[in-house]
């Protein structure tokens, strides 16, 4: 590789971790690539490429599933165990055999996303009798987002897995397969 | 305005006010050691929605962070499934129905 080759790919690399940081860069990107931008295209490859980033947000959704698995169950340590062993077996439902990355990811999502919605009925149903009409509108108004919340995420794992053979990104190995028919 | 009313004869009427179709109502309790109670009872009270609200935002402010933590993951994972669609060669159709873009079919 020739020493300019290589600075431009050490860019790559660099903006391609920054792209995963900055969540706005990476939406200005992907709408230039979405508006035809074929320059735009190989540092999103570099951005799919980056799996450990992207476990970021895995790990992430966990720190969201403990702390509302924490407010559920309390002091209750049955429920403590049981609520994210069933979670566990929910999530590998999800994702099926040998997931890639991505759909580790919205498996994840789709996991924390139900409990959250689960967690907010939870606390409406427990409070209704006590509840003035603002507050009765406000827990209404946030379980519907979580509820929205939750069927985006299972469309978008639906999408991925519509477009078949195409959309065969397999982050681990470092490979993207682009063929396929739609 | 205090809820204690000096009247002519030098005694203190206690009185609760509240509002009535938009114009403030005052109730007139009474004086003396009943009225004292009945003022203690309110402040207990006013306390405890005091309380009460402090409770109700505590807990709104924790749902809220929940939700914020929630939606950041949910945001992510949109914008890698579409950068995932756009380099396989999808396009979103008028922000809708992702489709392959022919040209790429063409190559292949």
């Amino acid at each position: 590789m020739s020493s300019k080759n290589a600075s431009k790919a050490a860019k790559n690399n660099e903006s391609a971790t920054e792209l995963i940081e900055d969540k706005k860069k990476l939406m200005a990107l992907i709408d230039r690539a979405q508006d035809g931008d074929r320059a735009a295209l190989p540092v999103l490859r570099k951005v799919l490429d980056e799996a450990p980033r992207i476990a970021r947000f895995v790990d992430l959704a966990r720190d969201v599933e403990c702390s509302i698995v924490k407010k559920i169950s309390g002091d209750d340590v049955f429920t403590q165990e049981a609520i994210p062993r069933n979670l566990e077996a929910m999530r590998k439902e999800i994702a099926g055999e040998s997931p890639s990355p991505l759909e580790r990811l919205l498996a994840e999502r789709i996991g924390v996303c139900w409990l959250e919605l689960q967690y907010f009925e939870a606390v409406y149903a427990q409070n209704m009798g006590k509840l003035t009409i603002t507050q009765s509108d406000y827990h209404q108004r946030r379980i519907d987002k979580a509820h929205r919340r939750y069927l985006s995420s299972i469309k978008a794992l639906a999408q991925i897995r519509k477009m078949g053979p195409a959309v065969q990104i397999n982050i681990a190995e470092k490979q993207i397969n682009t063929t396929g028919t739609a | 305005m205090s809820p204690w009313e000096r009247r002519e004869r030098g005694g203190l009427y206690y009185t609760r006010s509240r509002k009535e179709a938009g114009r403030v109502v005052r109730e007139y309790i009474g004086s003396g050691p009943v009225a004292v109670l009945v003022a203690q009872m309110d402040a207990l009270e006013r306390e405890r929605r005091v309380e009460q609200a402090a409770l109700w935002r505590q807990e709104w402010e924790e749902l809220d962070a929940l939700d914020a933590y929630v939606n950041e993951v949910a945001e992510a994972s949109d914008l890698l499934v579409r950068a995932a669609l756009l380099v396989s060669g999808y396009h979103q159709h008028n922000r809708g129905e992702w489709r392959f873009r022919r040209e790429l079919k063409e190559c292949q």
